[in-house]
């Protein structure tokens, strides 16, 4: 693993701008100036690898949380209710 | 702040955007600007890219027939969009039983409120707002201000820039061999919980629903900045708090 001198010396950015840019980088919406000083750190500090590799798999595994069906009781129940808009606007 | 300044050096860099991110989230999240055309590129991570969404064709004649007061259009928006709203329900809430409530007098509204629709944001957008902003004055109702503090789970940083704790442990392939186990699941809806209400609903509309920023800043009359920042700082949270679980450092 290189110094923390060397990792200075090499990258236009530090690890805490890497934290900030990684939004955008993930969104592909970094100038490619900047861009090409993000994917240049990663070249040389592995810390912002583990880190940016957390955070993206953070991501999926988000996506992956909630894909719930509808129950069919529950459906079943305000369609029913739907069915009858007459009736509950003259209530 | 340093995440809303970072994103404004982005912006100005890339001179694509009328502004958004020059100004901290924090006052000027509550108002609408102009969309930043240049911030709705492509993806091309694939593992954060949004899932493609429909169109919005075909949902013009469906207002104007629930416009007309037509039931069958009702039922028909209803099977195009109630899971999704109920999944957003449900995630934000907590409580199946609310949820359906909820998506009930979302559609209802829905119904009733049809001619106040205008036709310049998609019906989605609108049953969004409606269904978040429901389940967000449920929130407000009937919780206390139960606030959690991010801090701990946020990444830290030396002065020089540097991670605080190093190295930075990559555990990404322990989430993927783990995510099968019913405790990360919990471990993660859990976390999703925790996130302040109006975070957590920026979450589930982008991460889980996969909305775009400019799509959930139109359902939560947010700006487009300000919807980066509260997803990219409840990001790093829900990630403090899965790099924790695994016995290590947010760092």
């Amino acid at each position: 693993m290189r110094t923390r001198k060397a990792t200075r010396a090499l990258t236009n950015r530090t690890c805490k701008q890497m934290a900030d840019l990684i939004y955008a980088y993930l969104n592909n919406s970094l100038n490619p100036d900047v861009k090409k000083d993000f994917e240049q750190h990663l070249q040389i500090c592995p810390d912002c690898v583990s880190f940016l590799n957390t955070y993206r798999k953070t991501v999926e595994v988000t996506r992956a949380v909630r894909a719930r069906e509808i129950p069919a009781d529950v459906r079943k129940n305000i369609l029913a209710f739907l069915r009858k808009p007459k009736r509950r606007v003259g209530t | 702040m340093d995440l809303a300044m970072a994103m404004a050096d982005v912006d100005r860099r890339n001179q694509m955007s009328t502004n958004p991110m020059t100004e901290p989230a924090s006052s000027v999240e509550t108002r609408r600007v102009a969309p930043s055309h240049g911030l709705e590129s492509p993806l091309i991570a694939p593992a954060v890219s949004k899932r493609k969404r429909r169109s919005g064709r075909g949902e013009t004649g469906l207002i104007e027939r629930l416009k007309a007061g037509d039931e069958r259009a009702l039922e028909a928006i209803f099977n195009l969009y109630s899971r999704k709203l109920y999944n957003v329900a449900l995630r934000i809430l907590g409580e199946s039983a609310d949820a359906e409530e909820i998506v009930q007098d979302v559609f209802w509204t829905a119904f009733l409120k049809a001619k106040t629709f205008r036709g310049a944001s998609q019906i989605s957008t609108w049953l969004y707002r409606l269904t978040v902003n429901a389940a967000l004055g449920r929130l407000r109702r009937n919780r206390k201000g139960k606030e959690v503090d991010y801090e701990e789970y946020l990444p830290k940083f030396q002065p020089d820039g540097h991670h605080l704790v190093r190295p930075v442990i990559d555990w990404s392939d322990t989430l993927d061999e783990k995510y099968a186990d019913h405790e990360t699941q919990r471990l993660l809806a859990n976390a999703i919980d925790q996130l302040k209400p109006l975070d957590r609903s920026v979450v589930v509309l982008s991460d889980v629903e996969g909305l775009s920023d400019k799509e959930i800043a139109a359902a939560l009359d947010l700006t487009v900045s300000a919807v980066k920042t509260r997803l990219h700082r409840a990001r790093l949270f829900l990630r403090g708090k899965l790099a924790a679980h695994f016995g290590h450092s947010p760092a």
